[in-house]
């Protein structure tokens, strides 16, 4: 019974596909190229939207990790800067509680001219590295402008 | 050619009529579970495959007003394990072995807590340490899985722990500042949403977060940690010396500003010892309230301080006006004693303060009149809350003249601080406009809010009334000065470095209409004198030694002053330091 899966029809048709020897159809090669690529486009969109969803849950999963590592930092740098922990090192490295303290005035004048930090001082004239001019010079011999 | 048409039989038609039926039925099946309870069967679906979880936000951090951390979040991690994929048993043991090494607990009791478990996801830690967490996370042991969450660690240990407070299980503050701020310091939650498979795995990449967590905002404190662990450790001394039954409170304020400094109380909560109360005895859940905002109590003569600024600023008397004091004054057919039974003859007002004379108060408060002295009372605050940042807070008691049970009797006793309730806090802030220049200002705990941005959001001082004028304030500082520096003796709450001025107060607690033989001990002072930097209340509640305000809570308020404004960096202006070659 084999005959019964032959093709009905009037003998064997060509097959529109590009053979060797003879042209090939560029439309059907181009539509086939197109219905290719459009069977593809799913799959190729979903792997895509895979990987970038995988790589942002790994992001984020960093991005978590990172500030709970910060905040756990944060935690101990608060931990180690408590007032227990400062007077338990404190003792450690032999500091004992001060005594009482004794508090002076100063009744020296204070030094003259005042010590000031030099950032705060007006800028001082810089000498000019020109050449004085000629007349100036000159003027500067005639006793009536000494 | 024509074909046969077959012939209708039953052969045929009833089959046909069965299977159109079924079919039929199908149909109709179909219609009501994809259309007519599409809903519920969705729902269902999407609670079997998918499940949901509060994504707590980080709660805001509680600094000193130094930026010094006393409370602050943590990432944690809350672990769940999935009973049906724990019901393949090789799996079980494997992953229970891990998680129990992880956890420190015995594998084969959390195999049992899990197979009893009636839920799918059984949670089995809460707030399990983070590095931890990220070790079980990278085990990928079956049937684990983990939601972050936050937890509180209080650095500098229970220090403030009662001004702080505590947060529940759902990261909502329950007490203390905690409570207080807590729209401010607990951020929005958020949801996580993810799926799993049909043995309640959760499916790889199938998280997604549906609603992003909002971090709540940092809170600045006015509160210095290191002012606060000194007056907590003279408190806690002072109890123990003077053997105060009920404890005791240490408040320290900038009466300029209404900033709290340091707010003591004892006994207190303590963060070590949080999973030991017992919320069914009144004593622990006593500790859930801040002593010093709630509870009300009688002042005693410190009130004389109120009562003097009253009569000063209404102008009846002065500080130098005389009244002659027998030992009683007789009002409305009762006798009124001095609190030592003692006469002092010829007085001033400064004298009144100084001796701390009953009848004198009594005699300011006639001239004033009930009207006049319950308006200032009123202008500075009492009988309602301050209005502090801080939970349940009291409003004291005021007996008034148009209460049906009144008696001129309450006024007097009312000027020396009994028939009138007050909360040390109210207190506290009416003394601060005695001596900041008459301004009632509204007390406060929080300095400023930093939202996650950075956005930093001062809270500024806040006057709500003037109680009395600055030349009275003037003059009331100086008779407080004279209290704490008398001319030819020494005063216990004298500092040793800093010009101050203060008042004691020895009430007694009344019970059930009647006073018995337990007392308050309180004293109030501030210094320096010009320009007052702290103003502190000691008070002892019960001690059972008998030492009045003077004896026993003007001492500390002298070491206390010296210590404090040395370590806010003020000069000393007393007598007690030594000027260069005069040592």
């Amino acid at each position: 019974m084999a005959a019964i899966n032959h093709p009905l029809g009037h003998g064997r048709r060509s097959l529109p596909i590009p053979l060797p020897g003879g042209s090939p159809n560029w439309w059907v090669l181009g539509a086939m190229a197109i219905v290719g690529f459009s069977a593809m486009l799913p799959v190729l969109q979903n792997s895509w939207t895979t990987t970038r969803g995988f790589e942002t849950q790994d992001l984020e999963a960093r991005q978590a990790q990172l500030n709970g590592d910060i905040r756990q930092l944060e935690a101990d740098v608060a931990n180690l800067t408590s007032l227990t922990r400062i007077e338990r090192r404190a003792l450690a490295i032999g500091l004992g509680p001060g005594g009482t303290p004794v508090y002076v005035t100063v009744d020296e004048a204070g030094p003259a001219p005042a010590k000031i930090p030099s950032e705060l001082l007006p800028e001082l004239e810089r000498a000019s590295d020109e050449p004085e001019s000629m007349w100036r010079s000159l003027f500067s011999r005639v006793p009536l402008l000494d | 050619m024509a074909l046969q048409r077959a012939q209708g039989t039953r052969r045929v038609w009833l089959p046909a009529i069965v299977m159109g039926l079924f079919a039929l039925a199908i149909f109709a099946r179909l219609i009501q579970l994809q259309v007519i309870e599409h809903e519920r069967y969705a729902q269902a679906a999407d609670a079997e495959l998918s499940a949901s979880n509060t994504i707590y936000a980080r709660r805001g951090t509680i600094l000193d007003r130094n930026g010094n951390v006393l409370s602050a979040s943590v990432d944690t991690w809350d672990i769940y394990v999935s009973a049906r994929a724990w019901r393949d048993d090789a799996e079980a043991q494997t992953a229970s072995e891990a998680l129990a090494l992880a956890l420190g607990v015995d594998a084969a009791a959390l195999r049992a807590r899990v197979a009893e478990a009636e839920t799918i996801d059984v949670l089995i830690a809460r707030d399990v340490e983070f590095e931890v967490g990220n070790e079980l996370s990278a085990a990928s042991l079956p049937g684990i899985s983990m939601n972050a969450n936050t937890a509180r660690v209080n650095p500098e240990g229970d220090t403030g722990a009662a001004v702080l407070g505590f947060i529940g299980l759902d990261n909502t503050g329950l007490a203390g500042v905690e409570a207080a701020w807590n729209e401010v310091l607990q951020g929005k939650p958020g949801t996580a949403i993810y799926e799993r498979d049909t043995t309640g795995e959760r499916i790889p990449f199938g998280d997604h977060v549906a609603i992003a967590p909002e971090p709540g905002s940092d809170l600045v404190l006015t509160i210095d940690r290191h002012l606060q662990k000194l007056c907590e450790d003279y408190l806690r001394a002072a109890v123990e010396k003077h053997e105060a039954k009920k404890g005791g409170t240490i408040l320290m304020m900038h009466p300029g500003t209404g900033e709290i400094l340091c707010l003591a109380t004892e006994p207190a909560l303590k963060f070590s010892e949080l999973g030991d109360l017992d919320l069914t005895d009144p004593e622990d859940l006593a500790l859930l309230k801040n002593r010093a905002v709630s509870d009300t109590y009688e002042p005693g003569s410190v009130m004389k301080v109120v009562t003097a600024a009253a009569a000063i600023d209404r102008g009846v008397v002065s500080p130098g006006t005389t009244y002659v004091d027998n030992g009683v004054v007789n009002v409305a057919g009762i006798e009124i004693r001095n609190w030592d039974f003692q006469y002092y003859g010829t007085q001033t007002m400064t004298g009144v303060l100084q001796h701390s004379i009953n009848t004198g108060a009594v005699y300011m408060a006639k001239l004033l009149g009930a009207e006049a002295f319950h308006s200032y009372l009123d202008a500075f605050g009492f009988g309602r809350p301050t209005g502090v940042d801080l939970m349940g807070e009291g409003g004291g008691i005021v007996r008034r003249p148009d209460d049906k049970d009144w008696s001129p009797v309450d006024l007097a006793t009312q000027s020396f601080g009994q028939s009138i309730s007050v909360t040390p806090l109210q207190l506290t802030s009416a003394v601060a406009a005695v001596i900041n220049g008459g301004n009632l200002v509204r007390p406060h705990i929080v300095k400023a809010t930093v939202e996650p941005d950075g956005d930093r959001r001062d809270v500024q001082p806040r006057v709500v009334g003037r109680a009395i004028s600055e030349e009275t304030s003037d003059t009331m500082r100086q008779m407080m000065n004279d209290v704490v520096d008398p001319d030819g003796r020494t005063y216990p709450g004298n500092p040793s470095l800093y010009t101050a001025g203060g008042k004691s107060g020895t009430a007694n607690i009344p019970i059930y209409g009647s006073y018995n033989d337990q007392q308050i001990a309180s004293f109030i002072g501030f210094a320096p004198l010009d320009d007052p930097e702290i103003l502190v209340l000691i008070m002892l509640d019960d001690n059972r030694d008998g030492a009045t305000g003077t004896e026993a809570a003007a001492p500390i308020f002298a070491q206390l002053a010296d210590e404090t404004l040395g370590y806010l960096g003020i000069a000393p202006d007393g007598d007690g330091y030594v000027a260069a070659g005069a040592r």
